[in-house]
């Protein structure tokens, strides 16, 4: 057996796997449009998905149960750091976003908007609060995040 | 043929008298305030209910101020709408630049019947065919507490509006189909919900200024009472709050009254758009005013 016909496979297994990374790691940035803001409106339905559990909670119409309204602020962590990186330039309109224009246009206030959300989340996590009445100010405090970004970053559509 | 300009003459003159007549300013004088000692603490929830901050308070850095920053009342927000750009006032208690000289029926004068202190209308993008209904001793409260707010310099310019809406006079035809100056019966209403939602709703939360559609001269379309419509400030849609509403046939009055306290609709999606400021004027209300304007909301007819 040469050296060449070891180093043929390996160099083969070596040069897609470079190029399953490169895929990988430019996968956002071959999104198309559509799919951008396809994928970061199923992202916020998760959002607001794990957010009715929450709710309920400050509510007082179910119990409260911090495993559950743990395992949504783990979701709104994970989206928290994935969210920002769907808004290419082109994905101002169209697919029924209701992106507003103000995320391409004051992209910090955006980006600022992103990190107090996730801040307001963590601090919720490491309060891991006992009791209902612990809990209301902590994940007040993360829904009033998502208030805030709404407000300035999302605009109605119909 | 002289008879025949002159006829014409007189009855331009005659025209021109009535129209001058009809156009006049109609206000209150100083016999229509009850002898009453207005107590500032009552006139806060006046002032959230009325959402005077959501208008009057000075943009900070061109964005709507926030926090205590909404009761520096110096005005500068710019209204874009169909006859042309509106610049809200500064009514802080400044002697100069705001309404720090005005005497308690100037204020009411303004607030319920839309005319300035020398007799100029005011255009109704000052919300006052709402406020004025709200009883005349509330308004005299809400007068005491915005007199305990910071007073903020500075003059904001005139309106910028095209030819006719321009002429301020022409309001007073306006006002005469338009400004129903019938207030409310007085505080024995209080104690049942659905009649204090009612004056709530009507009066100083002006909810039907964007959620009743408007006629072809931008006044209320009062069949279509909370029905929605084109939102008058921008882009969409005002949603329908009548029981059939497309949300609210399925929302709950307790649904409604979380929403204006949290800003949370039933399904946990976020309130939008210029709802946004009111929703937070309603969180600084009473529970039980929130319950009451929920109760109200129910007991509507349904507009389809
Ligand atoms: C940093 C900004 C930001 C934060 C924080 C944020 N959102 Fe959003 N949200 C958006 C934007 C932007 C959209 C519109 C996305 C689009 O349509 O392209 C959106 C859309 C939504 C939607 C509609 C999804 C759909 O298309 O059906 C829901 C529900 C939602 N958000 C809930 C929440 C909740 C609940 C929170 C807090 C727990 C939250 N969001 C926090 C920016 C944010
Ligand atoms: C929707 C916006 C809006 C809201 C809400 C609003 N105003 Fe105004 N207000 C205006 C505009 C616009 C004017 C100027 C009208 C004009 O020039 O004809 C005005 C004028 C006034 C004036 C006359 C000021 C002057 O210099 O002549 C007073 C007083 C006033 N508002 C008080 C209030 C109070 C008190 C509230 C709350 C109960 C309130 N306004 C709520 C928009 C608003
Ligand atoms: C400045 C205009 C404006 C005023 C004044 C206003 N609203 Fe709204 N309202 C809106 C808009 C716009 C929406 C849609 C919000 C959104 O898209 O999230 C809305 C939504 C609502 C909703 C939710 C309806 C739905 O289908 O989602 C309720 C309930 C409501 N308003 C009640 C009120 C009440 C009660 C008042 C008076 C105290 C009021 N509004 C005053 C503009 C206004």
């Amino acid at each position: 057996m040469s050296l060449r016909t070891i180093h043929l496979p390996v160099l083969c297994v070596s040069l897609s796997l470079a190029a399953l990374a490169l895929a990988a790691d430019e996968a956002v940035d071959f999104e198309t449009i559509d799919e951008s803001i396809d994928t970061r409106k199923a992202l916020m339905e998760d959002v607001g998905a794990a957010a009715k559990p929450v709710g309920l909670m400050l509510r007082g119409e179910r119990d409260y149960d911090w495993t559950v309204a743990l395992e949504s602020l783990r979701t709104w962590q994970d989206v928290g750091g994935e969210f920002g990186k769907h808004f290419p330039e082109g994905s101002e309109s169209g697919s029924g976003t209701e992106a507003a224009p103000a995320i391409w246009e004051d992209r910090e206030g955006f980006e600022a908007a992103l990190t107090e959300w996730s801040e307001a989340t963590s601090s919720a996590i490491a309060a891991a609060p006992a009791t209902l009445d612990e809990a209301r100010p902590v994940l007040g405090a993360v829904f009033n995040t998502c208030k805030d970004c709404h407000d300035g970053y999302r605009i109605e559509t119909d | 043929m002289g008879g025949w300009i002159r006829l014409l003459l007189a009855l331009v003159v005659i025209a021109a008298a009535a129209g001058w007549w009809l156009t006049r300013p109609v206000t209150l004088g100083p016999e229509d305030l009850p002898d009453y000692t207005p107590d500032a603490i009552a006139g806060e929830r006046q002032f959230w209910a009325g959402g005077c901050a959501s208008c009057h308070a000075s943009p900070v850095d061109g964005k709507r101020a926030r926090g205590d920053d909404k009761l520096r009342l110096g005005g500068g927000l710019e209204l874009e709408t169909p006859y042309g750009v509106f610049r809200v006032p500064n009514v802080s208690p400044h002697p100069d630049d705001g309404i720090g000289g005005w005497s308690m029926l100037d204020f009411v004068n303004a607030m319920q019947r839309g005319v300035a202190p020398g007799g100029k209308h005011y255009y109704p993008s000052f919300p006052y065919t709402s406020y004025a209904k709200i009883p005349v001793r509330d308004v005299m409260d809400l007068k005491a507490y915005i007199d305990t707010l910071p007073a903020v310099a500075g003059r904001i310019d005139e309106h910028s509006l095209g030819f006719p809406w321009s002429v301020r006079r022409g309001l007073g035809l306006w006002k005469l189909r338009y400004l129903d100056t019938e207030r409310f019966a007085g505080p024995g209403d209080a104690h049942d919900p659905v009649a204090r939602g009612r004056l709530l709703v009507e009066g100083a939360g002006h909810c039907g200024e964007c959620h009743t559609p408007r006629d072809r001269f931008g006044g209320m379309d009062r069949s279509r009472w909370l029905a929605g419509g084109p939102d008058p400030e921008g882009k969409g849609r005002v949603p329908n709050i009548t029981p059939a509403g497309e949300n609210l046939a399925d929302w709950s009055a307790s649904d409604i009254a979380y929403y204006l306290e949290s800003g949370f609709t039933p399904e946990f999606d976020t309130v939008g758009g210029t709802m946004v400021a009111v929703q937070e004027n309603m969180a600084r209300l009473d529970k039980a005013d929130r319950d009451a304007i929920a109760a109200y909301l129910k007991a509507i007819p349904p507009v389809e």
